[in-house]
């Protein structure tokens, strides 16, 4: 049964991975007018134990987008420069609801690789009841 | 068939000599003991939900996988027991 827990636990860590995601995606779109705030971004990669590959995935650092802050013209504004501009935060919302879409759609088929392999394993257990 | 080294496996611990039922039931209280920290421990708060419902399921896994070798063993033996001598 060992395959089958191993399964378990690799498609949880896939989950926790992209629900990571998702919360990296909801603080860029809620600081979407914050003034100077930059976009983050995290990456996955393959969880290492013992300097061997377990075959689950977690997150990495924590990224900042590169790239240059949008000018806003707002001379009312309290960050305003002598010419009137500040600067805004690279967060584009369509980028990111793209972004949480394709979190979603991953988290599902995780979610629905793992009941597969519970049903999986239920399934040879029944063999056993007769 | 060994019988009674399974039922002394399922029983208790006590065997003298390295005995798989018994290996097999050690870890079986084992993933028994995590489903239930994590259980605790995202009752109390903190716990990481996914983790939760992993060792969940694999504690369903495993006990569903002792009961069903329970139910064969003790079949086998009311089997033994009803033969006529």
């Amino acid at each position: 049964m060992a395959e089958f827990s191993d399964s378990l636990s690799i498609l949880s860590s896939g989950m926790r991975s992209q629900g990571q995601r998702l919360r990296h995606i909801a603080e860029n779109i809620a600081n979407e007018d914050t003034p100077g705030y930059r976009r983050k971004t995290i990456e996955f990669r393959a969880h290492v134990e013992d300097g061997r590959r377990t075959g689950a995935i977690e997150t990495g650092p924590v990224r900042l987008e590169r790239g240059e802050l949008p000018k806003i013209h707002d001379p009312a504004h309290p960050m305003a420069d002598a010419e009137g501009y500040h600067e805004g935060s690279n967060v584009e919302l369509l980028t990111e609801m793209a972004d949480a879409r394709e979190a979603q759609r991953s988290y599902e088929a995780n979610l629905k690789m793992f009941e597969q392999v519970r049903r999986m394993s239920s399934q040879l257990l029944d063999i056993l009841k007769r | 068939m060994d019988l009674s080294a399974i039922t002394a496996g399922l029983g208790g611990m006590s065997a003298p000599k390295k005995n798989p039922a018994t290996e097999a039931v050690a870890g079986f209280a084992d993933m028994l003991r995590q489903a239930e920290m994590q259980g605790t421990a995202a009752m109390t708060g903190g716990a990481d939900p996914h983790a939760l419902v992993t060792a969940m399921a694999e504690g369903k896994l495993a006990v569903d996988t002792v009961v069903a070798v329970r139910d064969r063993v003790v079949e086998a033996y009311q089997e033994i027991m009803r033969m006529q001598v």
